[in-house]
Parts: C-alpha cells; structure tokens; sequence
C-alpha cells in the first residue's frame, strides 16, 4: 500500500502465507514467534542479521516480487534447560468466584511479592508495558473481583469502557508478571515465562476467573473482551 | 511463527483464515543505494506514547513514533492476545528495532533514520486503511524518507 503510493518498501513476513498472498514487492519470511519480528532479544547481532537481509533487498535492481527466507532460528525460541523463576510466591490458593475478599488479600499479597522484581526488570531493560490500563496495581483485584460477583464496575477511566478497562488491566497484570520474572538470569524461552505464569500464579487463576464470569455475563462488551481477549487460547485450561 | 506448525492450533486456524488483500498491480519504486537511504520503520505493533490512550479494537488510524522517543516512553496496546509478548519485555528492538537502525545509521550502512516512524494497529483490516496508507505515504515524502520496514507482530 506504501509503495504504489510511491514509496520504497520492504517487508517482514511471520506468517509465510500471508507474505506470498500480499505480494509485497520486497520480503524476508523469518521463522520466529509471533511477536518478535526480529528475532531474539538483547542480540544485537542477530537483530541486525534479519534488518541487513531486509535493507540489502532494497539495492536489487530486479522486481516486482523478491522473498526470501531467514535461514536460522532464533536460539530463545528453544526452552533454556537451567531458568530457574527467582520470584517466590505465596502458596497459591484459589479462591471461589465470588469470594471478592480471598481475591483480593490473596492478589495483595502475590503482588507484594512480586513487585520488587518488577521494579528491578523496570530498571533492567528500560521499559515497562505496565500501564495501558491507567489503574493503580492496588486497585487491580478490587475491580476485577467485582466482574466476578456477576456486577458491571464503573469506569475509572473516562474514555474506556468498564469491560476494556477490565481487558486493559489483564494486559498490565500479564505484562507485571511476565517483565518481573525476567529480572534476573539469562534469557528464558517465551513458553517458559508463560508456563510459569499461567500454570502457576493467582493472577493466572483470577484471569481464568474472569474469563468464566465474561461467558457467563449477560453484557455484551464484558462477553467478548472477558471470553476472547484475557486468557489466551493454550492456558484456558491449567496444566 | 513464525513456523505454521509452531503457532498454537486456535492461532494458527484464525491467521490462517484472514483474508489477506491481494494488492492490485505489481508496484516498484527503486530507491537509492542503500547507504543514502533515509529509513523509516513501519510496526503493525500498535505502539504509541505511554501518555496516549490505547489502539482501539479494529482502528484504521497509525501514530507517530519519533526517532528520540525513548522505550521508557512507549507503548503497546495490540488487541491479540495470541503472540508473544515476552522477548518484547526485555528489548523493545525485538519488534521495533530503532536502536539498530540508528547503529547501521552511525556506521554508514544507511543513509539516515527518519525523524518519524509510524504504527499502526496489526489486526484492523487493511482494506479500510487506504487514508493511513494516504496519510502515511505523504509524511514520509515530506520528510525525504527513500524506504520504510515494514514489521508487522
């Protein structure tokens, strides 16, 4: 779309499908997960493998279609035998769906735990996802736990609805625990960061929780975010 | 992905199932050699500024991602659920890789970075994108850029 409007393109294609359907006038298949177009993580060399495979197309003179494949995995897309999780939890005790007060001491005490690690992945790598949600972490469990007594909360959050504010908080939760996990060691494998969270933490259980109270919801917008948009489809079920 | 047969079976059946466009006419535009070219990268991530409000579920609009934006600064708010956020986690290069542009630009590799890079929202369907495209396209001649990376997630 770019280059008929008269711009030079060059695209990544994960799904080796859709880049040959699309036609893209420049492409390199790469074979990673989802999500990492480029490859592996704090690998500058590798990064810039797959970047220089892409940029050298744009200097061949011969067209209209030229894709290539990335020859090489990415070495974290296997598990690394020796990760260990270094974040200590409390022992995981499952509340029932209405019983808004276990959620919320069992979910105040795991995020205590998890915090410092959180705040030392933060500093580690720069960033943080934590956030789209504009909710407070204390608040978290409180509003979710109201989804799970079967009541609509009020937004907090001017512009967005009270089920996206909800699929937001997922999203900082999620992204909470799978930063914090990383803020020591050597590099995990994707699986193993997710393993670890959704066969193993309370935060996992109160999302499956909202999931449940989302297909059984009679409102429309909390259905569709809380059922689609919370538990991905591999960690429905616990392991 | 990515490999077809590592994506998990629910993924796999709905990327599958997207109906990808298929592009009238086979456009070519040659840029210049690639150590004079200005780059500007193109991510399907739905990343913004941390102080902007989320990408909303099927949105044809792209933001802006100056080059100076730190990853402190950003964010990313892609409604899938269904790829890996974690290698994203530790380096945002991953998806987005400004910083090694900005090497291979230090290096004389390339001619320049853009100023400006775009984003926009990777499940919207493309065919109600053509004004992002129009809006894209045009800021991209005004700032000279010669070619863009296209990276989706």
């Amino acid at each position: 779309m770019i280059e008929s409007r008269g711009v030079a393109t060059v695209a990544i294609g994960l799904v080796r499908p859709h880049i040959e359907k699309t036609r893209s006038p420049r492409g390199v298949w790469v074979p990673f997960p989802l999500g990492r177009p480029f490859g592996e993580p704090d690998d500058k060399a590798f990064q810039r493998r797959v970047l220089m495979q892409a940029l050298a197309l744009l200097e061949r003179p011969q067209g209209p279609v030229l894709l290539e494949d990335f020859p090489d995995d990415a070495p974290s897309m296997k598990d690394r035998a020796d990760w260990e999780p270094q974040v200590v939890l409390p022992p995981l005790q499952t509340p029932t769906l209405a019983d808004s007060a276990a959620w919320i001491a069992g979910m105040g005490a795991e995020l205590t735990s998890v915090a410092p690690h959180w705040e030392a992945a933060k500093h580690r790598f720069g960033h943080t996802n934590v956030g789209l949600s504009r909710v407070g972490m204390d608040a978290w469990a409180p509003y979710l736990a109201t989804f799970l007594r079967g009541e609509i909360p009020e937004s907090p959050v001017a512009s967005l609805s009270p089920a996206l504010v909800a699929r937001y908080i997922a999203d900082d939760m999620k992204a909470f625990y799978m930063e914090a996990v990383q803020a020591i060691g050597q590099q995990p494998s994707g699986l193993q960061v997710n393993r670890w969270f959704w066969d193993g933490t309370l935060a996992a259980e109160l999302l499956r929780a909202l999931r449940t109270a989302a297909l059984n919801s009679e409102n429309n917008g909390f259905k569709t975010a809380g059922s689609r948009f919370i538990v991905p489809a591999p960690f429905v079920a616990k392991a | 992905m990515a490999r077809l047969e590592d994506i998990p079976q629910a993924t796999r059946e709905v990327v599958l199932a997207l109906a990808m466009p298929e592009l009238p006419g086979q456009p070519w535009v040659q840029p210049k050699p690639l150590a004079q070219c200005r780059i500007a990268i193109l991510t399907s991530a739905a990343l913004h500024r941390r102080s902007e409000m989320p990408f909303a579920a099927g949105t044809a609009e792209f933001r802006e991602l100056p080059a100076s934006l730190a990853a402190s600064e950003i964010a990313m708010s892609h409604i899938s659920i269904n790829y890996d956020r974690v290698g994203y986690a530790r380096d945002i290069n991953v998806a987005y890789p400004i910083d090694r542009l900005k090497e291979l630009a230090g290096e004389g590799g390339i001619g320049s970075v853009a100023a400006t890079h775009y984003s926009v929202m990777g499940s919207t369907d493309p065919a109600t994108m053509a004004e992002s495209a129009d809006g894209i396209t045009a800021r991209l001649k005004q700032e000279g850029v010669d070619a863009v990376i296209l990276a989706p997630v």
